[in-house]
């Protein structure tokens, strides 16, 4: 009875521990999206003081609404969207039939090309910028945002190829053979069977293209000089001058380029995660 | 004899425009960077023809070089180690049944879902001198009284950097681990209970040896995109001082985009390469001596 309640009390002292180191951890690791949130709402006194304090003396809203006027904001957040939008579109129409190859048909150079896929991903888009400004300069596409388009199709193939192959292998082929005998071709077989079943892959996959070509950076950076042609990542660098930054103005449209896409990635969490390892561990 | 033919390129066909969109826009720009590395480059980007390995050994004999390297390394081990150590605890005090796990998951999404430059702007102003909100809040909590030069040093901006490093990596290794945690079968502690094994003991002997696959796939994707990362250090030091902060790419970008210098920022490329794909064929021999096993 004794040792019952002695664990018992350890138990529960085990659990207040956890609770208390889990609520830390999520205060860090939301502190800097409330320091920009605070920040967002200070005028440029508040900010500037050297013994300013944590919550802002008054908090004016107006920072969100100005820097729709102050900068093109909108344009930013629509050329995101294009950029992203079409890098997905052009990624999946090239990226299913490619996992559907290496999931169900038996051909020369299978290996190979899956061996080139995990090699592709040791070149960051970073590595080859000189390459590819060439590329898309030959192309007419350097400072264009159907450049970046392509380019971000290109760099997420291979984390497209990697997560739908794993999702089609974990669909058994049966049915599809039995659409077969039913007289269905591959093409039908595979839009009216593999596709429906694999829907939940097939989302988490779009979606976290979508995130990472919203969230790219660096190849913007370089390759685009006009100003209505830049992403929101690259765009709110207006607000980040050499001289001054207006910080409450940079973090108010940093949220605005953040918020989205962190509750979309919330929404794939689970699957994506257990799709990165099972494609790994199928190899 | 039509249809066999058909049969034999149909698979082909279906990999035909992944393979078209990689070749243009990846296998050219690497062909391009390694005609670039051997070649005589103008200021404007006109290539001039080749020059032997020129621009490596004006890449090599720069003494700015062998720091830049040594700060990539430092860079790539810190973050990678200590963001995989890290994770890996976070996410077994997820794998607990708890109230509010499901918002603690959401949480810990934060810092993988933000792009890269805002972590990186939003820690730049935080520990600010002047203005920071770090020194706001200590000051607040009575834990200081003046404000505390958090940056003295560029070695201390790489720490920070590093730090910032850290915190964006650990959700990607937490979540892997997670899924893999949670492939484990109960049954496994339950007899290891029934033996009397203590939590260290069940910890060392099953759950390290089965999240290891998991693991190994999120190391070794980390090691790749660490190594690569560059809008963290761009934004918060752009390397500067002299180099101090100075990583391969963001030292390859200054080369090309700052100095004319196309030529060698192509060769420090082609050398960032190399010791990835060493690395990598250390992974990959490791795994077939295994598989052979």
């Amino acid at each position: 009875m004794s040792l019952n309640h002695k664990s018992n009390l350890k138990q529960i002292i085990l659990k207040m521990l956890l609770y208390f180191v889990v609520f830390f951890i999520c205060v860090f690791i939301l502190y800097p999206y409330f320091s920009m949130f605070v920040t967002a709402l200070k005028s440029r006194d508040e900010i500037f003081n050297p013994n300013g304090t944590i919550l802002p003396i008054n908090a004016l809203w107006s920072n969100f609404t100005d820097i729709w006027t102050l900068a093109p904001m909108g344009r930013y957040m629509l050329n995101s969207l294009l950029i992203a939008g079409g890098s997905t579109i052009i990624a999946m129409v090239c990226g299913i039939p490619a996992a559907y190859a290496l999931a169900r048909m038996k051909f020369k150079g299978h290996t190979v090309f899956l061996g080139f896929i995990i090699v592709s991903q040791m070149f960051a888009p970073v590595v080859l910028l000189v390459g590819i400004y060439r590329v898309l300069s030959d192309l007419h596409l350097s400072d264009s945002i159907m450049g970046l388009v392509f380019i971000n199709a290109a760099f997420n193939q291979a984390f497209t190829i990697w997560l739908l192959r794993g999702t089609f292998l974990s669909i058994s082929e049966e049915m599809e053979q039995a659409a077969k005998i039913d007289g269905c071709n591959r093409i039908q077989s595979m839009f009216k069977v593999l596709l429906p079943m694999a829907a939940p892959g097939i989302v988490t996959t779009l979606i976290f293209i979508f995130i990472n070509a919203w969230n790219e950076y660096t190849v913007a950076l370089c390759l685009i000089s006009t100003d209505v042609f830049k992403p929101i990542t690259v765009g709110v660098n207006i607000f980040n001058g050499y001289n001054m930054i207006q910080w409450q103005y940079l973090f108010a449209a940093s949220l605005f380029a953040t918020l989205p896409v962190v509750f979309l990635f919330m929404s794939i969490e689970k699957n994506l995660t257990s799709g990165l390892t099972a494609g790994g561990v199928k190899g | 004899m039509k249809k066999r033919t058909l049969r034999k390129t149909e698979p082909y066909m279906w990999i035909a425009p992944s393979i078209v969109l990689m070749a243009i826009f990846i296998v050219i720009p690497i062909f391009s960077v390694f005609r670039t590395a051997f070649s005589e480059v103008s200021k404007s980007g006109l290539i001039k023809g080749f020059n032997g390995v020129d621009n490596f050994v004006k890449v090599l004999s720069n003494p700015d070089f062998a720091l830049v390297l040594k700060n990539t390394l430092v860079w790539t081990i810190f973050v990678v180690v200590l963001s995989t150590v890290l994770g890996f605890i976070l996410a077994l005090l997820l794998n607990n049944n708890f109230r509010g796990r499901k918002i603690a998951r959401a949480i810990v999404v934060f810092p993988w879902a933000t792009t890269l430059v805002v972590q990186a702007s939003i820690w730049t102003f935080i520990i600010n001198t002047d203005f920071g909100t770090l020194n706001t809040l200590l000051r607040t909590l009575g834990i200081i009284e003046q404000n505390i030069n958090w940056t003295p040093t560029p070695e201390a901006w790489f720490a920070w950097e590093i730090a910032c490093g850290i915190f964006v990596t650990i959700p990607f290794v937490c979540f892997t681990a997670l899924s893999g945690l949670q492939g484990i079968d109960s049954s496994y502690y339950e007899a290891a209970t029934v033996d009397g094994a203590n939590y260290w003991q069940k910890l060392f002997h099953i759950t390290i040896p089965l999240v290891k696959p998991s693991l190994t796939v999120a190391t070794v994707l980390n090691i790749i995109y660490v190594f690569n990362s560059f809008p963290i250090i761009w934004t918060m030091t752009k390397g500067a001082p002299a180099h101090k902060t100075d990583t391969l790419v963001t030292y390859l970008y200054t080369l090309a985009f700052y100095n004319g210098k196309r030529g060698e920022a192509a060769a420090v490329s082609v050398i960032g390469f190399l010791i990835l794909l060493a690395c990598a064929s250390v992974y990959m021999v490791s795994t077939l001596k295994k598989g052979d096993e």
